[in-house]
């Protein structure tokens, strides 16, 4: 049966080259706000609405919350990467001061696989002792072989983390929609499905010019401010209240339901603030650790509200990571630059867990190329799990393919912007390269670079390019918003989503203000609680386009409610006789209402309306080779200064070029890219998870010898937004938190080639490495 | 500064020796000691010895007098945040790496996990929450708001304390002494650059209230 629909003529596509496009948008579906629409609140710079509680320190998180009776817990793990238990014993904990349950997580006969895995936990009056109890456990382990190092792992001799398919993949909406999963395991190397087009062998065969390498990338950790926290509080033996630092509340409350066996509908959970989760924090749990079991047992068992927090030295080894690659890249091209070959064999590991694939990049952004392939295969290691993080793969697969198109540029004396122009086909990504060359006067600059380093300058300069490829993930159905005008005039939007920083509370406010003729401080926000009604995760750069079009639906039918009324009001047969202006009078005619006049006669508490979104119904200018939903374009120029003498590595300047529709809060976007160019920078140059071989266990699991990006470490950074007006959805969303950080480390890695004059293959881009690709150590 | 002894968190850990705490670490039974170390030699007169049970404490808080009682190996940060209700600041790295614990003693940004509760005896100290009466922000709370120094908020606290010093010594403050003034605090989401600015035009304005 065909659904109804309203067909629309909108004006759409990348600003400069606008048409007319029909849309078939389903009957009820408001006309989209396109390129002609003209707009108050959206597309304006607004201040966060919560921004004052955040900086009185009056924003409560889950590290915040203390309830009556509440006691802390701690857990016990494992100090052996392999081990087996042969005996736990938790009574004698239970006597320790202040303890009120101790539980033991693992059982006898289990095998334990990093260093870090969950053991035992209890329950205390402090967190001082819950945590000295742990001491008075009694666990008899069984140390077995392991192995920490990628490469080693990949060898037949290395012990085997996983019996054959014992290892699970995990997905949360933190992953990217579409990537495959499943493969077959030999040894600790499990083969993923491939993504192929064309014969890579044919197209090396034919090229003119060819380059291979091998790149690597290092393990890199979420390092959330707010370690992974839940609290936990039974209302009754059936019926329990989570507070979680969460991306997902409902992915929270779908763990509790299963673990616990309960009805949905009696689980709470509340996330009133979460301070970053960068995509490890998805359910009750961490990736490594089981929270919501342990923090609810205890709680159970005690019969009081349990607050679990981890430490820091937790939240590194226990809760995921971004995993680490070693990819062999061969790419082909004619001589005058057209790719006729990208084929990348990837190699990484996610610890015990699945997930370490490279991204589309190699096989999405060079679109001109005909052939190419990435084969991805996840090697198992006695480590803690990776999971999805900001825009899993695409950074590693970036770093690799980008640099080795500068190589393969390098040596063919080919311009790498030039080459990269001559095979990219998305006309928004086109523009951008165009745009950033302009604006980021690269041909001035590298010639000045150029002739720094002919001079034998010690301080070498470079610039590099690379691009970003992600997907509209915005979801149909997913979340359900709820406008309220209530009798006193007053206006209230409800979702259950969180808030993890982004800025969708005040998003939510913007749309709404936009619709109904209101200020954004008119209208109050509810949300972070699942009793607002269903929502989707904050992954996958999904979340204003799955909930912002959702909100202006339902706020559009509040006001046809009101039209209804004003049209009683002013006399008038039709409610289309009526318009709501921007001062949020009901106009007809001569005769018009104000607002506060106009809801006296509201029947009944309040006018409602609950709404969602439909699927994409239009996905100008282009599409994703895959799917149906649009490509999300971007790329970054760097500028770096190099040290010769020191190895020190400097990133000035970056800019940064990103689509992201419509950008509802511009604001907040450029926060959002702010924030995504400085993980990049730190990827790109600090960070990186140690492991050592011989222990088995992580020997940064700190934020002093961990580094991440400070202040004085972060460049100048020049955001420009390449608007793009898709038709895909009733207010124009698209995702931005993702692409931003994907091309960071690229374009830098590809600024240091440029410098030095020759690569430095491996993340982060230290010293050391530097130094050694100078030709200064060996 | 005062010349009274001090006994700092890095101080007690020396003291404690470094086997201990590497034991600690691997979470050893560890047993209560059975002979106190000797006390230092230049103990002033009339000092006496705490511990290691809870003993009572007067903090200047937020210009009031709170009163409580803590074994002494507390921190300042935990006193705050478990004792007094104020939670402000956060409990990120819990040893002095990030910054998002910072309080004012004495007018001086410090990690509140870095101190320990008895050492705030005799000390002014200003947390966020006492930084402007109630209802009110200051020129830097609301300069953060418009530049959107802050996406999930969690370093928010301790990257306005340390602004607030800056801010509060006076005169000019160009972006170098801005990011200068918030080294020691780490955000996760990077919002330093809008944090810069709001410090910046935070000055501009006369510094951190009117």
């Amino acid at each position: 049966m065909a659904e109804a629909v309203t067909v629309y003529t909108l004006r759409l596509g990348l600003e400069g080259a606008i048409k007319d496009v029909k849309i078939e948008a389903p009957a009820g579906e408001p006309r989209p706000w396109d390129a002609s629409a003209q707009l108050r609140v959206i597309g304006h710079d607004t201040a966060r609405v919560d921004g004052h509680l955040k900086v009185r320190g009056a924003a409560q998180y889950t590290h915040d919350v203390r309830l009556e009776g509440m006691l802390h817990a701690a857990v016990l793990r494992s100090p052996h990467p392999c081990c087996v238990v042969d005996s736990i014993d938790v009574e004698p904990a239970r006597r320790r001061p202040g303890v009120q349950a101790a539980i033991a997580v693992a059982k006898a006969g289990d095998r334990l696989l990093f260093a870090g895995q969950d053991v035992a936990a209890v329950a205390a009056r402090t967190r001082a002792e819950a945590r000295a109890a742990l001491a008075a456990i009694k666990v008899t382990y069984r140390p077995a072989p392991f192995v920490v190092d990628t490469a080693e792992a990949m060898s037949p001799s290395a012990p085997v983390v996983h019996a054959a398919g014992d290892a699970v993949t995990r997905r949360t909406e933190g992953d990217e929609p579409g990537e495959g999963s499943g493969g077959s395991d030999k040894g600790n190397v499990r083969t993923t499905p491939s993504m192929k087009k064309g014969d890579v062998q044919k197209g090396l065969r034919a090229a003119e010019l060819k380059h291979e390498a091998t790149y690597t990338t290092q393990c890199h950790t979420h390092s959330a401010l707010e370690t992974h926290s839940v609290v936990v509080r039974w209302e009754a033996k059936d019926k329990l209240t989570v507070w979680s630092s969460t991306q997902g509340i409902f992915s929270v409350r779908d763990e509790m339901v299963e673990i616990f066996d309960l009805k949905p509908r009696d689980v709470a959970v509340i996330t009133e603030f979460m301070g970053g989760g960068f995509g490890a924090k998805f359910g009750a749990s961490a990736p490594g650790s089981r929270l919501g079991w342990i923090a609810g047992e205890l709680a159970r068992q005690a019969k009081a509200p349990v607050s679990l927090l981890l430490d820091r030295h937790e939240e590194h080894v226990c809760t995921g990571n971004r995993p680490d690659s070693i990819q062999r890249v061969a790419i082909g091209a004619t001589k005058a630059g057209d790719l006729t070959a990208i084929h990348v064999v990837a190699h990484g590991s996610a610890g015990i867990a699945t997930g370490a694939g490279v991204g589309r990049n190699a096989f999405g952004i060079y679109s001109a190329c005909p052939n190419a392939r990435t084969e991805s295969h996840d090697v198992f290691a006695n480590t803690g799990p990776g999971t999805a993080f900001r825009a899993p793969g695409h950074p590693q697969g970036a770093f690799a393919v980008e640099l080795a198109l500068d190589e393969l540029a390098a040596k063919s004396g080919l311009d790498p912007l030039a080459l990269r122009l001559r095979n990219v086909t998305h006309p928004v990504r086109k523009r951008q390269l165009e745009l950033g060359r302009e604006r980021f006067q690269w041909a001035k600059r590298r010639a000045d670079a150029d002739a720094r380093r002919g001079r034998g300058a010690r301080v070498l300069h470079g610039v590099g390019v690379a691009c970003s490829i992600w997907g509209d993930y915005g979801r149909k159905g997913a979340a359900s918003v709820t406008v309220e005008v209530g009798r006193d005039g007053s206006v209230v939007v409800k979702n259950g989503v969180q808030d993890i920083g982004g800025g969708i509370t005040t998003v939510l406010a913007m749309v709404v203000a936009e619709v109904l003729g209101r200020s954004v401080a008119d209208v109050e926000v509810k949300l972070g609680r699942a009793e607002f009604g269903p929502s989707v995760g904050s992954g996958g750069s999904q979340t204003t386009s799955s909930v912002a079009p959702a909100a202006r639906n339902a706020a559009e039918q509040v006001k046809a409610q009101l039209l209804e009324i004003a049209a009683k009001a002013l006399d008038r047969k039709k409610a289309s006789e009526v318009t709501l202006g921007p001062d949020g009078a009901f106009k007809a005619a001569s005769k018009s209402i104000p607002w506060a006049d106009l809801c006296k006669k509201i029947p009944g508490e309040a006018a409602v309306a609950t709404a969602t979104r439909p699927g994409n119904y239009g996905t100008a200018p282009l599409n994703l080779p895959s799917g149906q939903s649009y490509e999300i374009a971007g790329c970054q120029f760097a500028a770096v200064e190099v040290d010769t003498w020191t190895g020190v590595v400097r990133v000035p300047e970056i800019l940064a070029i990103h689509d992201c529709g419509r950008a509802h809060n511009p604001l907040t976007t450029r926060s959002q890219i702010n924030g995504g160019v400085i993980l990049g920078v730190s990827y790109a140059l600090m960070e990186q998870r140690v492991m050592d071989r011989r222990s088995g266990r992580m020997l940064n699991p700190n934020l002093e010898s961990y580094k991440i990006a400070g202040a004085r470490d972060v460049p100048t950074i020049d955001v420009v937004l390449t608007e793009v007006f898709t038709g895909g959805n009733s207010t124009g969303a698209i995702g931005i938190g993702e692409p931003a950080t994907i091309p960071t480390a690229a374009a830098i890695a590809c600024a240091v080639r440029h410098a030095i004059g020759a690569p430095v293959r491996d993340l982060p881009l230290t010293p050391d490495r530097v130094l050694a690709a100078l030709g200064r150590v060996t | 500064m005062t010349d009274r002894p001090t006994l700092t968190r890095r101080g007690l850990l020396r003291g404690l020796g470094t086997a201990t705490v590497v034991a600690g670490c691997a979470r050893e039974p560890s047993e209560p000691a059975t002979t106190a170390p000797e006390p230092p030699a230049d103990l002033p007169a009339g000092a006496t010895a705490i511990g290691p049970g809870p003993a009572p404490l007067r903090l200047q808080v937020n210009g009031e007098a709170r009163t409580l009682e803590v074994p002494p190996s507390t921190t300042l940060l935990v006193a705050l945040r478990d004792h007094l209700g104020l939670r402000a600041a956060k409990e990120v790295c819990d040893r002095g790496a990030c910054g998002a614990c910072m309080v004012l003693v004495d007018g001086e940004p410090m990690n509140s996990c870095m101190m320990l509760a008895h050492d705030g005896e005799g000390r002014e100290l200003t947390t966020v929450e006492g930084l402007a009466p109630a209802g009110e922000l200051t020129a830097l709370q609301r300069q953060m708001i418009a530049h959107d120094g802050l996406q999930c908020g969690f370093c928010t606290p301790g990257m306005v304390i340390s602004a607030t010093a800056l801010l509060r010594r006076g005169g000019p403050v160009d972006r170098d002494a801005a990011e200068q003034a918030i080294a020691g605090n780490l955000c996760r989401c990077g919002s330093y650059p809008h944090i810069v600015a709001a410090i910046v035009d935070a000055a501009g304005q006369g510094g951190t209230h009117g």
